[in-house]
């Protein structure tokens, strides 16, 4: 049986592994190339690295291979400033023994469908970047001091190995005016905005509008219930709600746990009130896993009453806010880890907003219907 | 490094706006916990569509924010209730929204404005500030203590440029020293737009309408020498630069004026708040920062006006002369500084 099945099976495309593909996905029976490391899921998620050469797996294991690097990213870190990047060097590292799961294996089982390449990669790390710089959490100012950088390059490594689980090499400040012309950009945008105009132009001169500037549309108003989403995966945004819902929360199922653990293992200051809010902590995230776990299905308002299409994405929307709040945990955990006494009650009161957003989102999640929480006047 | 914000959010907060009939509404803002209660909630006497607008008005620019806080619900009310039909209230009760949860200066505002797009963050609106109101500097001829601006988005409020937008505008900041009590933060504008044939000479390209020649001239000088040292700059760009305050002597806002043109151009790491710069230069195509004059009262005023995430850029010179506790005073306000000879990475 094995056997039959392992012919008809077509041998996993590996071109570009170490140069544009960071990682993928292997079955039984494929050859890892040597440079490479094979990682293999079991079915509870416990991850093993395996040497390179045949991947070898029980039945409701999967298997990744990922070549360690070095790999070569631009990021823009600003949108505003889209000639000034950085240029990072990042490679995936050993094994740490001293953890019991590998950040990066977390990584791959949790976010990675099929394959890892190098350019998805930058996107996601190009948005957690900018998300941290824009709401103060790294602070890249014009002018950069030497000391401004220290500090920016250490929190930047930290980002990206508790985001990720790979470790910057190097990160230099390049100028990208070669490869983008913002000049371009700018043409573009007049460009498409007479294309916009025109048309309004046309109808506004035939029917004499009157004087509304064009009132958003319902479904606008009807979206912004709560809030945006900061960074979602860019593979997902061609997803339906339904695969982005599936896929959130099997984020949040997998990786709420992880996170837990990681805060757990803090060395805490000293001072009761920081260790009770720490417990706090660590309670609440154990509530919302618990929350991701018992999550009813997208679909169904209750037995046998199916949820109609726009309160599926209403739903699907909250999930995204949860899984938004994820995102935001681990970058938080990357600054707890570095900060000092001082920084810690300012960043644990971040950590009861990033919480109550993730409470928020999962609790509306639940519920099948917008609810009207207060009567209007 | 990141930075220590102790200044306390209000509770409350309050924006006023001018109605069409003459009327002055004032919008206030009041923060509580959300308690599973909606994020917005809003009220206007016997209006409830106009309430009910409010509440949607505000969701829609929240959008354009980057941190989400679900903790609060903020109650946002108006003392009269404006016409049906009326709108230009719509940015007051947006800049309340956004004063109660800390994310602007709650400072007495006047503002008028409305928008089609709020979830983009574009406004057509001024916005009149008293900065001064505080400290009870009354303001001697009335319309010196406050400033009036045009903003075409949310973020212009900081200086930043439209990411939509076809034209790229950046503000920057520089004190204006005018002798104690009139001191203000003065401002000035670059917008650039690319040219569709490369420039003959770079100093063409370059208009500043409003000032004397002579101050024209200066400008120019200075946007092309440092568009020299820049080396991406020259003869793409179409320039306007506008200044708040048109009439000042000195050449202390170079500094400000480079640091603009270079974020209009997008070359530039962008500050999260505002960019308050001073410092002049004989050598911009090197990009060299020479020392200005005014130490003392210019430091004065910048501490006094900076907010949450500005960036403060002096020269280098003043950097052993600074107050003690100047800038772990600025950092404790949220700000950055930084003393620089010479423009650009470290």
């Amino acid at each position: 049986m094995g056997l039959f099945s392992r012919r008809r099976k077509p041998a996993a495309d590996m071109d570009g592994l170490g140069d544009t593909l960071i990682a993928l996905r292997v079955e039984a029976g494929d050859v890892v190339p040597a440079s490479c490391t094979a990682v293999v899921f079991n079915a509870a998620g416990h991850a093993r690295r395996a040497a390179a050469g045949k991947v070898a797996c029980e039945q409701g294991e999967t298997a990744f291979c990922f070549h360690p690097g070095p790999y070569t990213m631009d990021l823009t870190p600003f949108a505003a400033a889209p000639e000034w990047g950085l240029r990072l060097r990042f490679v995936v590292d050993a094994a740490n023994p001293r953890v019991a799961q590998q950040r990066f294996d977390l990584y791959l089982y949790s976010e990675t469908a099929g394959r890892l390449a190098l350019a998805d990669f930058a996107v996601s790390a190009q948005l957690a970047l900018q998300a941290e710089l824009a709401q103060g959490a790294l602070d890249l100012p014009p002018c950069t001091t030497l000391e401004e950088w220290h500090a920016f390059r250490a929190g930047l490594n930290q980002l990206m190995y508790m985001r990720y689980g790979v470790t910057v090499d190097d990160c230099v400040p390049v100028d990208l005016g070669e490869q983008i012309d913002y000049a371009a950009t700018l043409r573009t945008r007049a460009q498409q905005e007479a294309d916009r105009a025109a048309p309004v132009a046309a109808t506004a001169g035939g029917a004499s509008a009157g004087p509304t500037d064009g009132a958003p549309p319902a479904s606008v108003a009807a979206a912004a219930s709560a809030v945006t989403p900061t960074a979602a995966a860019p593979a997902a945004r061609q997803a339906t709600a339904a695969e982005q819902d599936a896929r959130a929360l099997r984020r949040l199922f997998i990786e709420l746990p992880a996170l837990g653990s990681e805060l757990r293992l803090l060395s805490l200051p000293e001072g009761s009130v920081i260790f009770q809010q720490h417990q706090a902590l660590l309670l609440r995230l154990g509530m919302a896993a618990l929350n991701v776990n018992t999550m009813p299905a997208l679909a169904w308002a209750a037995p046998d009453q199916p949820l109609s299409a726009g309160d599926q994405a209403v739903r699907s929307a909250q999930t995204l806010i949860a899984q938004s709040a994820l995102d935001e945990s681990w970058s938080l955990l990357a600054r707890l880890q570095l900060a000092s006494p001082q920084q810690w009650p300012q960043l644990l009161d971040e950590a009861d907003r990033i919480c109550a957003n993730l409470e928020t989102g999962l609790s509306l999640r639940r519920m099948p219907h917008v609810p009207r929480t207060e009567p209007s006047l | 490094m990141s930075t220590i914000s102790t200044s306390a959010v209000p509770a409350n907060a309050e924006c006023r706006s001018v109605l069409a009939d003459g009327r002055t509404v004032t919008i206030t803002a009041s923060r509580r916990p959300r308690a599973n209660r909606a994020d917005v909630k809003c009220s206007v006497p016997n209006a409830p569509a106009i309430a009910e607008r409010m509440q949607q008005v505000v969701r829609l620019a929240r959008h354009t924010e980057v941190r989400l806080d679900s903790r609060d619900q903020v109650v946002l009310s108006m003392d009269i209730a404006p016409a049906a039909t009326e709108r230009d209230w719509e940015l007051a009760a947006v800049l309340a929204d956004r004063m109660v949860r800390g994310l602007l200066p709650a400072a007495p505002t006047t503002a008028q404005g409305r928008s089609g797009s709020w979830h983009l963050g574009r406004v057509t609106g001024t916005v009149r500030n008293t900065p001064h109101a505080a400290t009870g500097a009354a303001p001697a001829a009335g319309e010196d203590g406050t400033e009036t601006v045009h903003i075409t988005h949310l973020g212009a409020l900081s200086g930043h440029a439209d990411l939509s937008a076809a034209v790229s505008t950046v503000r920057t900041w520089f004190p204006l020293h005018s002798g104690g009590i009139n001191d203000t933060l003065g401002w000035l504008e670059v917008s650039v737009f690319p040219l569709d044939a490369p420039a003959t000479s770079e100093e063409d390209s370059i208009a500043a309408p409003g000032l004397d020649l002579a101050a024209q001239q200066e400008v120019r000088h200075t946007l092309a020498a440092a568009r020299h040292f820049d080396g991406k700059g020259l003869n793409r760009w179409r320039t306007v630069v506008r200044f708040g305050q048109p009439r000042f002597q000195g050449g202390s806002y170079q500094l400000a004026l480079v640091m603009a043109d270079r974020l209009a151009r997008g070359r530039e790491f962008v500050p999260r708040g505002r960019l308050i710069a001073t410092g002049c230069s004989t050598a911009w195509h090197a990009g060299r920062v020479d020392t200005v004059d005014g130490r003392e009262p210019k430091l004065a005023l910048i501490f006094d006006q900076v907010n949450k995430g500005d960036r403060v850029l002096l020269p280098k010179a003043w950097q052993d002369e600074l107050p003690p506790g100047f800038a772990a005073g600025l950092r404790q306000k949220g700000a950055s500084l930084a003393c620089i000879d010479k423009i650009g990475m470290i």
